[in-house]
């Protein structure tokens, strides 16, 4: 808008006496080039301010397109992230193969390890009690002798173990990258609320907003609220217990 | 002992088969949904279903309640082990007759518990 004090200058207040003294004469010629002159002046600020909202106007407007960040984010970032989703997902599963492999091999050296000690233990507890016979001891000896060869499986086991531990490499990998997605999911947050605010915010349809009750949650998140969710077992127990479980 | 676990992750069954394994059961077989567990469950003798509930082609629940509803199955014990925590959903899947329910992430010890309770029960 246009200020007073732009409109009330010496210039002006001159402008207006001249005009007052040429009517009080009779100058009508005079008068009107007056009136026309004030009248361009008043125009070309109003002019000014004009352009000036139009201009704030523009860069508003396109302030928003300027950074095409949005269609960046749709056309290049939003697909990344996806693919980068999919990649934890296969780093993930690639992990808890190789470390299950590894378990599932590991498991029936140790129980053969444990067998065999336990049997030896048996025996050597007869020997020290001095219920062994002759025979018997030279088998014993025998079988100590082949224990102490398994235990060289030992090895395996620990090679094993080695890979396990190399795979939770799994968990600095994806968590890169999940946190490289956030960020993205942060950003496109704030352009949608810029949005919002730009085309004016619509009522939240509460109906649309309440979560689904036939839906399934899939894993509760701790610090999301889960309404009518059970925390952990216990409460499931005492759930089902109440309902004649 | 025949038992068949259904999930649609594989490494969730294998760590479920491994447990199973470690418990003395050793005749363990998988299906990766309900579509793939029931025809196995027809013509199958199998004694326990162990089941996640959400998986593509048909969910835990509806399998429990085809299994229910299927007269030469209807008795086979069934262990449901999944992430829904909502009441709504347990309360749904004890209405529909499951024998067990345990919530993920679970101990090999809740499973042991939850398996010599339904075995007790059948006995």
């Amino acid at each position: 808008m246009i200020e007073d004090e732009e409109l009330i200058t010496d210039d002006n207040i001159a402008r207006v006496k001249d005009l007052l003294v040429c009517m009080e004469k009779g100058h009508e010629e005079e008068a009107i080039e007056i009136i026309d002159e004030l009248t361009t002046i008043r125009e070309t600020e109003l002019y000014q301010d004009m352009g000036k909202l139009t201009r704030e106007l523009h860069d508003a407007i396109s302030n928003f397109g300027v950074d095409d960040s949005i269609s960046i984010m749709a056309e290049k970032s939003i697909p990344d992230a996806r693919e980068r989703l999919n990649y934890v997902i296969s780093k993930t599963d690639e992990a808890a193969n190789s470390t299950l492999e590894a378990i599932e091999e590991s498991i029936p050296i140790c129980d053969n390890l444990n067998d065999q000690a336990s049997e030896l233990h048996t025996s050597w507890q007869k020997f020290t009690n001095r219920e062994l016979s002759a025979d018997e001891f030279r088998a014993l000896s025998k079988n100590i002798e082949a224990f102490f060869t398994k235990t060289q499986d030992m090895g395996t086991v620990k090679d094993h173990l080695t890979a396990i531990l190399l795979a939770q490499e799994y968990q600095d990998l994806t968590g890169q990258i999940i946190k490289k997605v956030i960020n993205l999911v942060g950003e496109v947050e704030d352009k949608l609320i810029g949005l919002i605010q730009i085309t004016g915010a619509p009522q939240v349809d509460e109906s649309k907003a309440k979560d689904d009750a036939a839906e399934l949650d899939g894993p509760p998140v701790p610090g999301l609220a889960h309404k009518d969710t059970v925390s952990g077992q216990d409460e499931v127990d005492d759930l089902l217990s109440s309902l004649g479980f | 002992m025949k038992i068949l676990v259904v999930d649609d992750f594989s490494t969730m069954r294998r760590i479920i088969k491994n447990l199973l394994r470690d418990l003395g059961f050793n005749n363990t077989s998988e299906a990766d949904d309900g579509l793939t567990a029931l025809p196995m469950l027809k013509s199958g003798d199998f004694d326990l279903l162990v089941t996640d509930w959400n998986m593509p082609g048909m969910q835990g629940i509806d399998l429990l309640k085809a299994v229910r509803a299927d007269e030469n199955l209807q008795n086979i014990p069934v262990l449901m082990v999944t992430a829904e925590q909502k009441k709504e959903q347990i309360v749904e899947a004890a209405q529909a007759g499951v024998n067990g329910y345990i919530v993920k992430p679970f101990t090999a010890l809740i499973l042991k518990e939850k398996l010599e309770k339904i075995f007790a029960r059948i006995n």
